[in-house]
């Protein structure tokens, strides 16, 4: 008997979506679909300290003004100018509303213990150049930062950072004050890109970064040693003459765990590696034991954004490889990978590698514009519900070409028979943002109980080793992460 | 290629004047200047490619995107002769078929078509295939690198914030750099970056 489908995370009026009125159901309301709670499945989670009990805040401070009790925060003086540094994603987990708690903290902290009184907040982004002003927005926190919280774009006004890349370009309105403040997340997102590799590092290469920066990465250096980029800047003598510390909301699949801060970003990095693969790397490789299945988007990101139990679609579309094995060159999405199939839909190399072809239908319930989608269109077959949404996706710059590759249904439940009929597997998986679970049907329910003992003894005993040794990390560490 | 169905236009009750559209503008198809102490802008329509920079960074939420007459950026390839083709795309280390914008689905022999073509900068290769015109992020290198390759050399215009220059790419990493920090497998990634440019071509050329 399993238990009733979790709450999937809410809509959210936004640019970049849909309508929610126009959502008028969602992947957690179909008929056998069941929440299977995360700890059922992967053992040795740390404990999570929100969401639970009221889902209050006040958690989250006390938690971050634990870890920035800690810092040495000398350097910054009562006249200094600080930039927090923040990033959209953070804002993705359960509403945002813990991310933003601890970037109010962290002013509060520094003008408490510095005297500061220039505390801004400058919030970079990825390609939806307007999504970090709706979250300050969302959140208040301009009116917090008293009229001095701004969102970043990679095409806004630049400046040159020397590297030993050579020139590399941030934006200038995250580096406009005499120190910055790096405050991020530690999930692991984005594996297909940064392989769990300067995890902690990559905003500098990425939300603080120029688009020329970006395309840098993306374009000009190879799948694994683009993680360089960030490195690069960060090490710059411009970046160091003002960094100041760093401060995360430190995450596993289940939740936010608490928070870390420290002055040594490497260090910090260290912890948030280590944890990332132990608790991450057990729930993707579980995705990657799945035989056969139907994927539901429903949440408010792009289709590769949209995720289940932390993890994000995009790594499910990668889940037939080990995204955290270095050396496999090439994850089957990046966006070198994209680059490799020629105008037919054919590999270049061989050594491209298949997007996992456990997914036999995508049913797009509820995704976002604003990210080159249609390589996911192009590789697995997609139904999107709605028209709304497929006009939507007609008119985005970066969609143009997303619903000539996708059927498009009147309804989920059409969208969820015509799947069933064609691909004959009832196994269907829910990218829906529930928190402390998956909401999976039946069938898969099933296999995930069957395989998951296995998968977590493989991970325990020979991945993560692995994992830990191709990155230099001390596996002594994995007892000093909560 | 890229069919624009959209364009800029300004509400002028709500224009500040403040030029970010025309900073962010990777076509330079916008200008604002004050008449009387008002602001004044102007849209080219026939530069515009419908990228959405300028609808995306208003502060004053002044510019909206419009339905046009659609028309399409593109290059048509066949114009060339293929070794040519071919012969760019591989000094800038791309196959001729590799994509090179996610947004509008160009690829590496449109682009250097479109520099035989004449296209001279990086504004003027937008305007003849498309490339540039969707996120205006990720291909921003692979059209500096391209018109490089083609010895091409522009001035950045000064009242831009786009086209910063050209970055370092794998080829260019020095020795001491790869010593240095091994982890990130420097010359690994770059024989399978290598292996791409030198696949071969499908006789179905586009």
């Amino acid at each position: 008997m399993y238990n009733k489908a979790l709450p999937p995370a809410p809509t959210r009026v936004s640019q970049y979506g849909v309508d929610p009125k126009t959502v008028v159901k969602r992947g957690a309301e179909l008929k056998n679909i069941v929440g299977v709670p995360l700890t059922d499945l992967v053992t040795g989670l740390p404990p999570v300290i929100f969401p639970g009990g009221s889902n209050d805040v006040a958690v989250i401070r006390k938690e971050t003004e634990a870890a920035l009790a800690k810092v040495d925060m000398s350097k910054i003086t009562a006249g200094s100018t600080v930039n927090i540094l923040a990033s959209h994603h953070g804002f993705t987990f359960f509403g945002g509303q813990p991310y933003a708690e601890m970037l109010r903290t962290i002013k509060d902290v520094v003008e408490q213990a510095t005297g500061c009184k220039e505390v801004r907040l400058r919030a970079g982004l990825g390609m939806r150049f307007r999504e970090t002003e709706e979250y300050i927005k969302a959140h208040g926190l301009d009116e917090y930062f008293n009229g001095k919280a701004l969102g970043i774009a990679p095409i806004d006004a630049g400046i040159p950072i020397e590297t030993e890349l050579g020139t590399l370009f941030g934006l200038r309105k995250a580096y406009d004050a005499d120190f910055i403040i790096h405050a991020h997340n530690s999930d692991v997102r984005e594996v297909h890109f940064h392989r769990q590799v300067d995890r902690a590092v990559k905003p500098f290469g990425m939300s603080y970064a120029r688009c020329e920066t970006r395309s840098t990465y993306h374009m000009n250096l190879g799948p694994r040693a683009a993680n360089f980029v960030a490195r690069s800047i960060f090490e710059s003598e411009f970046v160091q003459s003002k960094f100041a510390f760093a401060c995360f909301l430190t995450m596993s699949p289940a939740g936010a765990t608490g928070v870390d801060a420290d002055t040594d970003l490497y260090a910090l990095n260290d912890r948030v590696t280590v944890g990332g693969m132990r608790d991450y790397g057990k729930i993707m490789t579980l995705f990657g034991a799945i035989d056969e299945c139907i994927a539901i988007l429903d949440f408010p990101c792009p289709v590769p954004y949209v995720f289940a139990c932390g993890v994000i679609y995009a790594n499910m579309a990668c889940a037939n490889m080990d995204v955290f094995d270095l050396d496999y060159p090439l994850p089957p999405y990046t966006w070198y990978t994209e680059t490799m199939y020629d105008d037919h839909g054919n590999p270049l190399i061989p050594e491209v590698p298949p997007v996992n072809p456990a997914i036999k239908t995508v049913v797009h319930n509820y995704a976002w514009i604003g990210y080159p989608s249609v390589f996911f269109a192009e590789k697995s077959p997609t139904i999107v519900v709605g028209k709304q949404q497929a006009e939507l996706f007609d008119r985005d710059p970066m969609n143009l070409n997303y619903m000539k590759h996708a059927l498009l249904a009147d309804n989920l439940d059409g969208a969820m028979e015509f799947a069933y009929h064609t691909t004959g597997t009832r196994k269907v998986i829910l990218f829906d943002g529930a928190a402390g679970g998956l909401n999976v049907s039946e069938p898969l329910a099933e296999h995930l109980y069957k395989v998951a003992p296995g998968v977590m003894e493989r991970v325990e005993q020979k991945l993560l080793p692995k994992w830990l040794a191709q990155r230099n990390v001390d596996p002594a560490l994995l007892d000093q992460v909560a | 290629m890229k069919t624009v169905r959209v364009q800029a236009q300004v509400d002028m009750e709500l224009c500040q004047g403040c030029k970010t559209c025309q900073m962010v503008c990777p076509v330079y198809a916008i200008e604002v200047s004050r008449v009387d102490g008002k602001p004044q802008v102007n849209i080219d329509h026939d530069l515009c490619v419908g990228c959405w920079n300028c609808e995306q960074r208003c502060p004053d939420h002044a510019i909206s995107m419009a339905p046009c007459e659609p028309f399409d950026l593109a290059t048509d390839v066949s114009k060339f002769d293929y070794d040519e083709i071919h012969a760019l795309c591989r000094k800038a280390h791309f196959h001729p078929k590799q994509l090179v914008c996610y947004c509008t689905a160009t690829r590496a022999e449109e682009v250097a078509a479109a520099i035989l073509d004449g296209a001279s900068d990086p504004a003027e290769v937008v305007r003849a295939c498309g490339v540039g015109s969707g996120c205006g992020i990720e291909c921003n290198q692979p059209i500096l690198r391209f018109l490089e390759a083609a010895g091409k050399t522009f001035e950045r215009h000064k009242l831009s914030y786009q086209w910063y220059g050209r970055t370092a790419t794998v080829w260019d990493v020095s020795d001491q750099v790869k010593k240095e920090h091994p982890g990130f497998r420097f010359d690994s990634d770059r024989d399978l970056l290598n292996s791409v440019v030198e696949a071969p071509i499908d006789n179905t050329k586009s």
